[in-house]
């Protein structure tokens, strides 16, 4: 188990330096951020100070060098815009961005399970139907429409919750719905295709054969294998969810990384994207890194093998 | 979808009437936010939101957009040599937020910082070689040629706490900023709100805000900030979308008021490259003429922009003779087949896709389809800021080498000197920064433009230059000026103030009975 969790580890790094490559080259080839940084009466002699200032009038090799030197201690530079320390940007709308994926991912299970499981238990009735199209729902449509429309029905017409913002639960109702609707359709077709393979196995047969009651069938012995691609969708979806918020962010004004780093992407902020995209990059290796070793605990099978 | 309506109708109306102002806070959205607070390092007009809540020059410009003294209690401008010596009586008694006395020493600091190459604003103040401090309310500004830019710009140095400074470096005070400003920064999440404080000792009661609390919420989502107002959640919101002012308006105890933008929009045309037909008066005529600009004003931006000929009402040297060109799409044709296209001409367009101005993206293209109709085929090439802005720069490469809808900010009150020097001056020497033009005429009208200080020789020869550029279609064609709305409730008094682009909160205060009027401004199109 050690020298698997090393490995995994290993290879974390390697996409994690992978993902610095590729944002440092192509932040550069995106242009040059001066213009975005000075007026436009600026003369030459403020391109060229400025240039000097933030290092870009050196070679990019050696841009690129600095660059690695100081990521290595978790210097990301100050960013180009706000003038404060880029990774302090990111940190600090983390939690925001954290807190909204969570309870994304969690309005996404608290739906995805009962539907997988009463489609798979009533496979082709309506019951099955009703669950298919509710769920292919948040797939179809856009999350920032969603949240617009849940904007107009639940904050504007009914006002059970607030329109925008962070601070209260009542705040992350609405943006975690929008976030979180999109996987539940693959979710529901993913446990349910499962739960129907199980349901016709041997050891399930067996189960009802000696007389198991068939709550205890199905919640304990068919959902829990059931639940081990579901884990590996889960862990996709939450990575997703923390790198792809930035629409759901900007409808409901949430203050996240997402709407930061995008923002500094239109403004070549050439810190705060690096950072932004680092955190990322380590986050979704992290999560990955997590589901891979859930598997263990879910099946005793996995974790023997390993 | 009746009962749809019928749910938010009835929701609306229970909102409106549910206002969260009260005597001592207010909420605020805005729509976008300012990055820098440091007014010696700020470049972006939308700095200009946060800045202008604690920061103060030593001229201000009033709602009727005419220049006053503010923390120059007075000046006087005195010609040395081939330069000029501005000296200031600075004004006694002002406080900084945390109580030190303004002085002299402390617009020296602000200068030293923004003549800093790399602070990015140096050349706003290009001309100015020293600032002087005689005593502690006495200082003179030493320029090496007259600067009318300068004037303009109210003198453009800013009151900058030094002492403060020193103690908190520069990364303290981008955390908590203190000038001598109405407000004073109580704290700050970054995407999110910015609240600040009445700022009790302020100098000047008669220009200081009613409310004893701001609360400034930033909600870039056009439907989510309506409807953080129509659900009482905030009480002022700056930027209503241009589709929904008439229904703002009759939205029952909600105050709209419509304000001129101070950005001045226009075709830039490639008018130098050898081969660009657009060397020809005749072609660039043909362009002016083939756009139905009042249409596009009506039915596009929903009314909510000014046909400008060069100038906008209200700016310095406008007049009220020079009309636009009027939509002529035969004409357009005819100067095209007199220009030698008779076939017409195919060339690069390039769009503005951010809506940095409201609807910015549609316009463009419907722009292009008014080319086209006359023969003007437009290959449209679409640009998001970064990509945009770097190529209408004349430095970059690849550079503009068709046609670029584009902008620049004239301020308020409008002053075309930075404007012209930088779109239709050739480049070189500091001008021209984004001109595809040259005229050897129109340069030495511009460069004794920026010389003269006067009010009365300066708007004589704007409107002069105006005439000029007009008849010649030099340095871009004006399309017209964007209108900005804001929408407040009817229990605050609000008094727009042209700083940060008439959402200053100088003057925003209760309105206890409910009947305060919307005040008449210079910015009224």
């Amino acid at each position: 188990m050690g020298a698997y969790i090393f490995t995994r580890c290993w290879q974390g790094m390697i996409a994690i330096i992978g993902a610095v490559l590729i944002v440092f080259i192509a932040q550069r080839l995106a242009g040059d951020p001066l213009a975005l940084l000075l007026p436009m009466d600026a003369t030459e002699a403020d391109f060229a100070a400025m240039r000097a200032e933030l290092g870009l009038d050196k070679p990019i090799w050696i841009q690129f060098a600095n660059f690695i030197g100081s990521v290595a201690v978790g210097d990301f530079g100050y960013s180009y815009q706000w003038q404060t320390p880029a990774m302090d940007l990111i940190l600090d709308r983390l939690p925001a961005t954290l807190e909204l994926a969570l309870a994304g991912l969690v309005f996404a299970i608290l739906l995805a399970v009962p539907l997988g499981v009463l489609s798979a238990l009533h496979q082709d009735s309506w019951i099955d139907r009703v669950a298919k199209i509710f769920a292919m729902l948040g797939q179809a449509v856009p999350n920032f429409w969603i949240g617009l429309l849940l904007i107009l029905f639940f904050a504007v017409s009914l006002q059970w919750f607030p329109a925008y913002g962070r601070g209260t639960v009542g705040h992350l109702v609405l943006p975690a719905i929008a976030l979180g609707w999109y996987p539940v359709a693959a979710m529901t077709r993913t446990l349910r295709s499962a739960m129907l393979d199980i349901l016709q196995s041997d050891y399930i047969r067996m189960a009802r054969a000696i007389g198991l009651s068939e709550r205890a069938i199905i919640w304990k012995y068919a959902l829990r294998n059931g639940a081990v691609p579901l884990a590996t969708m889960i862990g996709v979806y939450f990575a997703n969810m923390l790198g792809g918020a930035f629409v759901v962010e900007v409808v409901f004004a949430w203050p996240g990384v997402g709407r930061t780093v995008v923002e500094a992407v239109f403004a070549r902020d050439f810190p705060v994207v690096q950072a932004g995209v680092v955190l990322s990059a380590v986050v979704f290796v992290v999560v990955n890194l997590m589901v891979d070793l859930s598997y263990g605990l879910i099946d005793p099978r996995i974790r023997r093998e390993r | 979808m009746i009962l749809l309506r019928g749910l938010l109708g009835t929701a609306l109306l229970c909102a409106v009437f549910s206002s969260h102002a009260n005597e001592s806070t207010v909420t605020i959205a805005f729509a976008a936010e300012a990055t820098q607070v440091d007014p010696t390092r700020t470049t972006a007009g939308v700095d200009a939101y946060f800045m202008d809540l604690f920061f103060e020059r030593l001229l201000a410009t009033d709602p009727q957009l005419e220049r006053i003294n503010w923390l120059a209690e007075d000046w006087e401008i005195h010609p040395v040599g081939k330069g000029v010596r501005i000296d200031v009586k600075i004004r006694e008694g002002v406080r900084f937020h945390n109580g030190d006395l303004l002085s002299a020493h402390d617009f020296r600091f602000a200068y030293e910082r923004q003549k800093d190459p790399t602070s990015g604003v140096s050349s706003r103040i290009r001309y100015v070689t020293d600032v002087v401090v005689h005593d502690d309310h006495h200082l003179s500004m030493h320029l090496s040629q007259p600067d009318g830019a300068i004037i303009v710009q109210n003198l453009d140095i800013w009151a900058m706490p030094k002492r403060y400074f020193e103690t908190v470096g520069e990364e303290g005070f981008q955390k908590h900023p203190v000038g001598t400003g109405p407000w004073k920064f109580v704290s700050r999440k970054p995407r999110d709100e910015l609240v600040v404080e009445r700022f009790e000792e302020y100098w000047n009661p008669d220009a200081a805000p009613g409310f004893e609390r701001l609360i400034i919420k930033i909600i870039p989502e056009d439907t989510t900030r309506v409807a953080a107002f129509k659900t009482g959640a905030v009480d002022w919101m700056d930027a209503v979308p241009p589709a929904q002012v008439a229904a703002f308006e009759a939205l029952p105890n909600t105050r709209v008021a419509s304000l001129q933008a101070p950005n001045n929009l226009f075709l830039n045309l490639n008018a130098i490259d050898s081969g660009s037909p657009f060397r020809d008066q005749r072609v660039r005529l043909a362009v002016a003429h083939a756009v139905d600009y009042d249409a596009i004003i009506k039915y596009i931006l929903f009314g909510q922009g000014v046909r400008t000929a060069q100038l906008a009402p209200g700016s310095i040297g406008f007049d009220p003779e020079l009309k636009p060109h009027p939509y002529d799409p035969d004409k357009a044709r005819e100067l095209l087949v007199e220009a030698g296209y008779p076939a017409g001409i195919t060339i690069n367009c390039y769009n503005l896709t951010t809506p940095r101005e409201p609807y910015i993206k549609e316009v463009g293209e419907t722009i292009y389809a008014y080319l086209a109709e006359v023969g003007i085929r437009c290959r449209i090439v679409q640009m998001e800021y970064g990509a945009w802005i770097n190529l209408g720069r004349f430095s970059t490469r690849p550079w503009m080498d068709g046609l670029q809808s584009t902008m620049w900010g004239q301020g308020l009150p409008g002053d075309p000197t930075d404007a012209w020097g930088g779109h239709l001056h050739t480049n070189g020497q500091g001008w021209g920064t984004y001109s595809y033009h040259s005229d050897p005429e129109l340069d030495v009208m511009i460069e004794q433009l920026r010389r003269l200080i006067d009010d009365e020789p300066r708007a004589a020869l704007i409107r002069q230059i105006a005439h000029l550029k007009h008849q010649r279609a030099a340095g871009g064609i004006p399309t017209y000026r964007p209108v900005l709305a804001f929408a407040w409730r009817d229990s605050i008094d609000f008094k727009p103030w042209p700083g940060a682009f008439w959402r200053s909160m100088r003057q925003i205060g209760p309105c206890p009975t409910r009947t305060c009027p919307i005040h008449k401004t210079g910015g009224t199109p």
